[in-house]
């Protein structure tokens, strides 16, 4: 999935800088897709009728893909009424009622504060400790550091649910219930971030930890100067993918959110759909809870198919 | 150089910088490990010690011994979960992988719009299911997309989730459209390693684009596929964010999952043990099916 930029853009050093070249990205998206498709035999690209019957059958699994979205979006603009199909997926009328509804009259405002919480604390913290951890699992040697680092890869098969039963138990011994820590704490202990840290730090050159050492650098600058900004691509990848699986989280926020005040976003659209609240507000809730992870999407789509091909692959 | 200069830090094991980087090292992994062994190891185990127990929230914690499992078997409810569970597995993980192998096929190779396809395809797996059951209630809904769709192929009019035998189908469905962008991108990567040679060898001796498939990519896919079976078997059997929210288990439990009980027994009855019973015949089960998916699917590997 990475592919290389043939065109380099002009380098940001000296001050006679030359004026930045316009890069001409869809021709190079296309140079590279001919050299792609050059590469390939003649033979096996198919006749003319094969690429048109690829591109129908691509094109009705897109829309059968996009259609929930569609319909989501369209529906949560209509006025309250008019939920009937076929007629209520025409984009006309639309009115941002359900939108004003949902934003004054429910609680979504606060859930999506407590959703924010616990997605964003949770990246920063889960990136801290698995970079912390798999740095030392990669390259210091220490004792007990295989038993340790194997003990971490077996939870890995273990069914969540078995742990989440007495994880609960504890965190409602501790008070921990309708807190942000309990909701937090206990899904910072992430292995498979710990795993793909080891698996990327491995990789980096012991020379450039060793010349920091020589320099007199103690070892936690060595972290946070040398080894972090080294990082930067795997945390960019597994912050992208923390944040979606706690914003998308269900049963243990669920569990451990109990009052109204402490639910999150998915929580609550979900209270809220068993609840005699109209469609088009429900939907228009998740449209408001969809908007951020459309948007991480957008952004981080390449670290997106890298962290699922390296996760999935590896893992 | 660097080799030797680590080999002589490294080969005094005793020495103050070998204990040094001990030292470091431990404090680094610590934090994690603390947490780990409260939040996962920990609590694995106690999962297990839990379902031999009567623990429940109001009190309790006496070991019962194998009460917890003598109940589960007796327990008509359970099997119905199992049973739903099972039923939306081979539904689901079958539909997940033909639909993931087809469209990587599709769009495997690059051609204008190529990328777009697959970030379309992927955005379902990104997307919380919750948020998509609100509107797959309305899909599934009479008188909704589905049901006119179906109405067309002459199935009678009405929800399917309100159906007892169609509820199944009808969240296997969804559960397919969720997951098979991620199948499709491990597919896709994996497509990438196959060496062209073989195809244009057996192209060369005549071989169609069909039977370059069958015996060319589908041979080289097949750990792959192995691997996606395993997980998307694992995730089917945990089953429960759609079930919540579109069905609430019902009508009359005909989606009542193994996970949605685990649920009820916990948080609803509070009656823990029980529930850590059911978590822990949900992790055998899940054992149990991967050992038999390596003997059936990967019997050379």
């Amino acid at each position: 999935m990475t592919t290389t930029t043939p065109v380099e853009s002009p380098s940001a050093d000296g001050p006679a800088r030359p004026a930045p070249v316009p890069r001409d990205r869809r021709a190079e998206r296309k140079l590279r897709r001919d050299a792609e498709r050059d590469s390939v035999p003649h033979a096996m690209r198919g006749t003319r009728r094969g690429r048109i019957a690829r591109g129908v059958l691509l094109g009705l699994a897109a829309i059968v893909t996009i259609f929930p979205f569609y319909a989501m979006v369209v529906l949560s603009l209509k006025p309250s009424a008019a939920v009937e199909f076929p007629g209520s997926l025409v984009p006309w009328p639309l009115t941002g009622e359900a939108y004003d509804s949902v934003m004054n009259a429910q609680d979504v405002p606060r859930w999506l504060f407590n959703t924010l919480v616990y997605s964003l604390v949770s990246v920063v913290g889960t990136l801290l400790l698995a970079s912390l951890a798999g740095y030392a699992f990669a390259k210091k040697r220490f004792p007990g550091r295989e038993a340790m680092f194997w003990s971490f890869l077996s939870m890995v098969m273990v069914p969540y649910h078995v742990t989440m039963i007495p994880t609960f138990a504890m965190i409602a011994k501790l008070g921990g219930v309708d807190t942000y820590w309990g909701l937090i704490v206990p899904t910072l202990a992430n292995a498979q971030a710990v795993f793909l840290m080891r698996q990327f730090i491995k990789g980096l050159p012991d020379e450039l930890f060793e010349a920091a050492r020589l320099d007199g650098c103690g070892e936690w600058q060595i972290f946070r100067r040398i080894v972090l900004p080294l990082l930067k691509p795997i945390l960019a990848t597994l912050g992208v993918f923390v944040f979606l699986w706690h914003w998308n989280d269900f049963l243990w926020p669920l569990v451990v959110g109990q009052s109204t005040d402490m639910r999150t976003l998915t929580v609550g659209i979900a209270s809220l759909q068993q609840q005699n609240v109209p469609l088009n507000v429900v939907l228009s809730g998740s449209v408001i809870a969809f908007v951020p992870i459309f948007a991480a999407y957008l952004v981080g789509q390449r670290y997106f198919t890298e962290g699922v091909t390296a996760s999935g692959i590896k893992g | 150089m660097a080799v030797v200069a680590e080999r002589a830090r490294r080969g005094r094991l005793g020495g103050p910088l070998a204990r040094r980087e001990a030292r470091i090292g431990l404090l680094f992994v610590l934090p994690c490990f603390l947490l780990f062994l409260a939040f996962r190891f920990g609590p694995g185990v106690a999962g297990v010690l839990m379902s031999f127990t009567d623990y429940s929230l109001t009190g309790g914690g006496r070991f019962i011994g194998f009460d917890n499992f003598a109940r589960l078997w007796e327990d008509p409810l359970f099997w119905q979960a199992l049973r739903v569970t099972v039923l939306y597995t081979v539904i689901a993980v079958p539909g997940t992988l033909v639909v993931s192998v087809a469209l990587s096929l599709l769009t495997r190779r690059a051609f204008r719009g190529s990328k777009v396809f697959r970030s379309v395809f992927f955005l379902p797996v990104v997307t919380s299911l919750v948020l998509a059951a609100t509107v797959f209630v309305w899909i599934f809904s009479t008188g909704g997309p589905w049901s006119t769709l179906m109405g067309w192929f002459g199935f009678p009019e009405g929800s399917w989730l309100s159906d007892d035998v169609l509820v199944i189908p009808a969240l296997a469905l969804v559960g397919v459209w969720s997951r098979f962008g991620y199948g499709m991108l491990i597919l896709l990567a994996r497509m990438q390693d196959i060496p062209r040679e073989l195809e244009e060898a057996a192209l060369t001796d005549g071989a169609g684009p069909w039977q370059r498939f069958r015996y060319i990519v589908l041979p080289q896919l097949k750990p792959t596929l192995f691997f996606l079976a395993v997980i998307e078997t694992t995730a089917s059997f945990q089953v429960f964010d759609a079930v919540y929210t579109m069905t609430g288990g019902g009508p009359a439990n005909a989606s009542y999952t193994l996970v949605f009980q685990l649920y009820d027994a916990g948080f609803k009855y509070f009656d823990l043990g029980y529930a850590a019973a059911i978590g822990v015949a949900l992790f055998v089960l899940t054992l149990v099916v991967a050992f038999v998916q390596r003997l059936v699917i990967g019997k050379d590997q």
